[in-house]
């Protein structure tokens, strides 16, 4: 090369840093990446703040009434949340007492007695149902599960939208949120401690309930917060079969009485019912209706925030160390 | 040492006991064993069952309400055509028809057989499609203009009610008789013994010498048997067999099975064509099992004047063409002289019009030729639906399917009367069929309520008509603004916290806890946040008015982007996780390879981390779609349209999806609009399980050429 | 210098009334189509301690595992041959594989105690099997047993995982021998300990030997040489199917082995 360096000579050395502009956009543009998540959690904590704000703002519902009424009547401007949150706890409950005991017991199958070909081709099955749109669902539980309570309980015992049914089927919905993630926690569960079980002469139940079961009972724990946190936040399965129109009560003693809140055979609708079908007709903004269905969302927000939480708190708490 | 060994076992079970003790444990781990499969084999046919009621729904009988009769109208155009040509005289009396038709050499006509013999020396009886009508050709059905005449029974009637079953004997002995006077063909004699056998097996009485029979009956149907049995019940009444009253009315064939079936009444029915399943069906219902007397054959005869020299036979397409177009002999042959056709037809309420109108065009629309069909349709609607018709597509263009089509849907205008699901369509068969014949005017088709014209039709509130074609460019569209949003923030984010992010500064610390959250936040809570934030602040700009694109009526928002935007929101999360766990399987020996050959961070994510990622990046990016595609609570908060009819022309267009659209259906209470629902799941289903199979494909495909 | 080492105290010599704790015969086990190990023809005499050496993959882990039968617990194994516990063969239809490691128990590799407390460990395994006497004295004496009594009786309450290394598997023995096993299987115990922590182990399986039969799987032939009264050698072949090669009393195997490829194995020459 003329003009170069002779060959051997030492090249020259520069370990200065150095800034490289692409290098920078480019970390700066995925960090607004990351920051837009953020920005929707912001955004919906301002909006339902703002419009939960604006609606107690109003001189008809008060903070009083609203959290110890026992009536939602938007159109006589009576705002007791109860019966909204009455119906949600009603159908999550429902939808729990199904999924629950069958979706750890389908987890405890499949991570324990299953064969390898049997999981194959049994957890592809679990994964169809869990991507199943939940409107589906709706109509399941509306043409299927309804009359099939009916020849059940009876005809007049059962009304046609009713807890019952939309809580079994929210319960279905479940079933494979439950059954995946506490699946997932019992195969972590290490193989010598199953070994160790079956080598002291326990048998393959005694070894899953009994060792590997609490072994991953964090993850499973885990796992039931999430699918109530889904249960509460379930919104088409209701929309359609749980009821049109809050199950209203004079007064506490005619909700208490005879049990009147409890009854599954009956409609109620739910937070999230009652938003939708607020919402789905042409609603007008700055109306008081409008405004309302911040103030349940607000709430929903709340209490499926508090078990998100507690959720990430048990993992992080209780992580294994086996 | 023996000794101690045995002391420290005490306290465990052995022998007998321990054997006793670990049996009752295996039963319970088998127990239990079988209760967790139980559990599993729930799941499983829960989704089985889930599968089998939207297949019910889609799919089924459905009894159609037609406006207008199809065979009445096909029958109807027709006399109106015969009756409407020039030189055609209608009567009622068949003596005039025939002696008309006797003094004219260039007259032609039907009447009766019995008339027709009357006067056999001055009229000719013509071949028709090369036959003569006589005893044996009607008896075959080798005539063309023939038919069987019947009487029904039913077992319970001839076995219980002594006075009907003697009536039915009597009758059998005597039609050949009777028919023959009234102007039909005997049925034969082979059909007697038949008839008589049968009448022997249901009533349990035989023999020459029958009892007087005493009591009331009454006969209804067709107006064409109805002369028969009013002859055959006056010469039992005349001969003293029957005491009583035999009541005989004419209100046709069909309104005769409908009464027979559904009122128990009625003892016995004249019909002129046999009885259809459905109608069986119906009277099984009953309790009624009917019985079938063949009771003479009616054939007419084409006539014309004995003084006639050119006819001998004609085909059928020649009698159509006497009795509804041409005006003149040589029309119809050029060798017959040039002289205008007479035409000498019964009376437009006769049945004896119906029966040859139908013997000789057929009765269903799909017999018809096009010309005929045309007709049907332009002289059956308004001028300005025509107009209307004919803007859409010339009608000369139409395939004779297409027509039928069209009539179907602009003059019998159908309307669900009543639907069933898959199974009782199935299993119910006959019952279905008995509820359909109590319903007059209706017809029963098995329909799939999926079909090319739902797919292709936009909503409709007419449930035969609604289609899902606007809700599912909906769907496709808002789906793709969720794509176009979620996917690149999603992968980007997802690089950064797996990548770039210490874990350490606040900001990555909020980032990290922040996602987790988001991913458990309800789907409506996104609808909220689209509503307040899409739909109400930025309204300029999701409707596009700010862009000068808009449509005035969307001006509030509600468009395509605004629940575009909202669901890639609400799918960010997914798209973020699965991403990163994704980029986490990457070995990190291939990041480290790259930086100890001086790349930069970005040049490792890019060539290296990025490339064996993309499979996982992709399946993420699937499961969010489809997420996305069936999302319904937000879309409805954000604002679906309930009724929209045209395809959305942009993303500011006001939508529906195919989610809410089923919502819809499903929430309202008429159970054709649950078929629809049923139906609109099965193309959901069907879409999802294509993008999931499209992105098993993608896969397999990518991660070969990676490796 | 392994050959150096001093050979057990044990000094009974093979006698008529030695008793067979456990024998194989002709033992096969497959995985899937593969054979892991060949015709394993064994006799172990109670209250002796068998070690089982040989280069890895030679199928001494599985052999091991056959004799209680933990390779059920893999889906693809399948065993064939028998194996004589009692004069009955444990693989009969009619066996139950339960109570055949109720009465074979097994310590592995690493150590593995449950996460609970050192007291529910033991007690565990007791409860299972249907243990009605008192159970503060089975615990007491199992760990006294294992020689860890004296470490953890302040800390009974405490998680199995608190203890170190050494003490977790002693833990593990501990809670073997509670459920009062006839044979007890370990599958290289010590391989996961220091030297010091091994050396207890050691001293642990001679006292143990005096009530047990102890079978163990070790890849250190100095500890098979200290703490074996038996010791047999395995290999592989070319189709990677181990195979018993010699067995007998350790002194002999390791002193003076009758085969060519033992004495090249003890004496390093491969493996």
């Amino acid at each position: 090369m003329p003009g170069g360096q002779p060959s051997g000579a030492r090249r020259p050395l520069d370990l200065r840093k150095r800034t490289r502009a692409g290098e920078s956009v480019i970390q700066l543009l995925l960090r607004v990446a990351g920051a837009v998540s953020v920005l929707t959690t912001v955004g919906i904590v301002v909006v339902l703040i703002y419009d939960a704000f604006v609606f107690f703002r109003r001189p008809e519902p008060t903070f009083l009434e609203f959290f110890t009424g026992t009536a939602w009547q938007p159109q006589i401007l009576r705002f007791g949340i109860f019966p909204l949150i009455n119906a949600t706890l009603l159908t999550s409950v429902i939808g729990m007492t199904v999924a629950l005991p069958i979706g750890l017991m389908i987890a405890i199958f499949l991570s324990e007695y299953a064969s390898p070909r049997a999981r194959a081709i049994l957890k592809p099955v679990l994964e169809v149902l869990a991507g199943i749109p939940t409107v589906v669902y709706g109509f399941f539980a509306l043409g299927f599960m309804t009359p099939l309570l009916k020849n059940l309980f009876g005809k007049d015992t059962v009304e046609i939208f009713n807890v019952a049914s939309a809580g079994i089927v929210i319960g279905i919905l479940i079933i494979p949120l439950i059954s995946s993630m506490s699946e997932d926690a019992l195969s972590a569960v290490p193989r010598a401690l199953r070994e160790a079980a079956y080598g002291m002469g326990a048998t393959r139940l005694e070894t899953a309930v009994r060792v590997v079961l609490p072994a991953a009972i964090s993850g499973i724990a885990a796992a039931i917060i999430v699918a109530t946190s889904r249960a509460v936040g379930e919104t088409m399965v209701v929309a359609i079969a749980a009821g049109a129109g809050p199950r209203n009560f004079g007064d506490w003693g005619q909700a208490v009485g005879g049990l009147n809140f409890l009854n599954p055979f009956k409609a109620a609708e739910t937070m999230t019912g009652h938003i939708v079908r607020i919402s789905g007709g042409d609603l007008s903004y700055d109306t008081i209706d409008y405004d309302s269905i911040f103030a349940i969302a607000f709430m929903l927000f709340i209490i499926t925030l508090i078990l998100n939480i507690i959720s990430q708190w048990i993992v992080r708490r209780f992580r294994e160390e086996y | 040492m023996a000794v101690e060994t045995q002391q420290s076992k005490v306290g465990y079970p052995e022998g007998r006991a321990f054997e006793r003790f670990l049996r009752w444990r295996k039963q319970l781990g088998a127990l239990w064993g079988t209760l967790f499969f139980l559990s599993t084999l729930i799941g499983m046919v829960v989704l089985v069952v889930l599968v089998a009621d939207i297949v019910d729904g889609a799919f089924g009988y459905v009894a159609l309400e037609y406006r207008v009769d199809p065979e009445s109208l096909v029958l109807d155009y027709h006399k109106n055509q015969m009756v409407s040509m020039p030189k055609t005289l209608p009567s009622e009396e068949d003596v005039v028809l025939v002696d008309g038709i006797a003094q004219r050499p260039a007259a032609i006509g039907f009447v009766g057989y019995a008339y027709y013999q009357q006067k056999a020396d001055s009229v000719r009886v013509l071949s028709v499609d090369g036959v003569l009508p006589d005893e044996a050709t009607v008896a075959e059905g080798r005539y063309p203009l023939a038919r069987p005449l019947f009487l029904y029974a039913d077992a319970k009637t001839l076995a219980s009610k002594a006075e009907a079953a003697l009536f039915v004997g009597e009758y059998l002995r005597r039609v050949d008789e009777v028919a023959a006077s009234v102007g039909y063909f005997p049925a034969g004699e082979s059909v007697r013994t038949e008839n008589l056998a049968a009448w022997t097996r249901a009533s349990g009485l035989s023999g020459e010498s029958l009892p007087v029979a005493q009591g009331e009956l009454s006969v209804t149907g067709s107006s064409t048997v109805a002369p028969i049995t009013q002859r055959v019940a006056d010469s039992l009444v005349a001969d003293n067999r029957f005491v009583g009253q035999v009541q005989v009315e004419s209100i046709g064939t069909d309104a005769g099975f409908r009464r027979f079936c559904a009122d128990l009444g009625v003892d016995l029915v004249d019909a002129s064509r046999p009885m259809q399943s459905v109608e069986r069906a119906a009277c099984l219902q009953l309790g009624r099992a009917p019985i079938e007397f063949q009771i003479a054959n009616d054939g007419l005869p084409v006539i014309v004047s004995s003084q006639n020299e050119f006819v001998r036979e004609l085909t059928r397409a020649q009698l159509q063409q006497i009795f509804t177009s041409a005006t003149r002999w040589n029309e119809i042959d050029p060798s017959w002289p040039d002289q205008d056709i007479f035409r000498f037809i019964p009376g437009v309420d006769s049945g004896t019009l119906d029966f040859f109108v139908t013997a000789l065009f057929g009765s269903s629309l799909a017999e018809q030729s096009t010309p005929v069909l045309l007709d049907i349709l332009t002289s059956n609607i308004s001028a300005g639906r025509l107009r209307a018709l004919e803007a859409q597509r010339p009608l000369a263009e139409l395939s004779k399917t297409e027509l039928v089509e069209r009539i179907e849907t602009e003059v019998l205008r159908p309307q669900v009367a009543a639907s069933w699901s898959l199974t009782d369509s199935l299993l119910r068969r006959t019952e279905i069929e008995a509820a359909a014949a109590a319903m007059p005017g209706t017809a029963l088709i098995f329909k799939s309520w999926v079909n090319w014209e739902f797919l292709t039709s936009p909503q409709s509130s007419d449930p035969l008509h609604a289609g899902v074609r606007t809700a599912i460019f909906g769907s496709l569209l808002v789906t793709l603004v969720a794509f176009l949003l979620a996917v690149p923030l999603g992968i980007a984010a997802a690089i950064y916290l797996e990548e770039y992010s210490s874990g350490k500064s606040w900001f990555d610390r909020v980032v990290e806890t922040n996602i987790n959250n988001l991913a458990g936040v309800p789907s409506i809570i996104y609808g909220m946040l689209g509503l307040a934030v899409f739909v109400r602040f930025l309204g300029p700009l999701t409707s596009g008015l700010a862009f000068g694109v808009g449509d005035p009526s969307t001006a509030n928002g509600r468009t395509i982007v605004s629940a575009g935007l909202t669901l890639g929101l609400l799918v960010l999360p997914l798209v973020i996780i699965n991403g990163r766990e994704a980029i986490r399987a990457v070995p990190r020996g291939i990041r480290e390879g790259s930086f100890g050959l001086g790349a930069t961070r970005w040049q490792t994510v890019w060539s290296h981390v990025l490339p064996n990622a993309i499979t996982g990046i992709l399946t993420g990016v699937i499961l969010a779609v489809s997420r996305a595609f069936g999302e319904t609570a937000p879309l409805i908060v954000v604002g679906a349209s309930t009724f929209v009819v045209v395809d959305p022309n942009g993303l500011f267009a006001k939508f529906t999806s195919l989610p809410v659209q089923i919502y819809q259906w499903t929430s309202r209470p008429q159970p054709e609009f649950q078929h629809l629902a049923a139906a609109a799941i099965v193309v959901l289903l069907l879409l999802l399980v294509s993008l999931n199979a499209l992105a098993i494909w993608l896969r397999n495909r990518y991660s070969r050429r990676v490796i | 210098m392994s050959i150096s080492l001093a050979v057990s105290s044990s000094s009974s010599i093979e006698s008529p009334q030695a008793r067979i704790a456990v024998e194989s015969r002709n033992l096969r086990v497959f995985y899937g189509k593969f054979m892991a190990v060949r015709d394993i023809n064994l006799q172990v005499e109670e209250c002796k301690i068998t070690a089982l050496i040989g280069p890895s993959g030679c199928g001494k882990s599985t052999v091991l595992r056959a004799f209680n039968r933990m390779n059920d617990l893999v889906p693809v194994a399948r065993t064939e041959g028998e194996i004589l516990f009692q004069g009955k063969n444990i693989y009969d239809p009619d066996v139950d594989a339960v109570e055949v490691r109720r009465r074979v128990g097994m310590v592995f590799q690493k150590p593995n105690p449950f996460p609970k407390s050192i007291y529910e460990n033991i007690a565990w395994g007791a409860r299972i099997n249907g243990f009605k006497g008192d159970m503060d004295q089975l615990v007491e004496e199992s760990l006294r047993g294992a020689a860890l009594w004296d470490e953890v009786k302040d800390k009974l309450k405490q998680s199995g995982y608190s203890l170190s290394g050494g003490q977790q598997q002693r833990l593990c023995i501990a809670r073997t021998i509670a459920v009062k096993p006839d044979i007890i299987l370990m599958d290289e115990p010590c391989s996961a300990l220091d030297p010091i922590a091994t050396l207890r182990i050691e001293e642990l399986m001679r006292e143990l030997v005096n009530q047990y039969t102890i079978i163990i799987v070790t890849h250190n032939m100095q500890q098979a040489a200290r703490v074996a009264d038996y010791t047999a050698f395995f290999m592989v072949d070319d189709t990677r199917t181990g195979y018993l090669v010699e067995y007998g009393r350790s002194d002999q195997i390791f002193m003076r082995p009758k085969d060519k490829r033992t004495e090249d194995y003890i004496t390093g020459r491969f493996g």
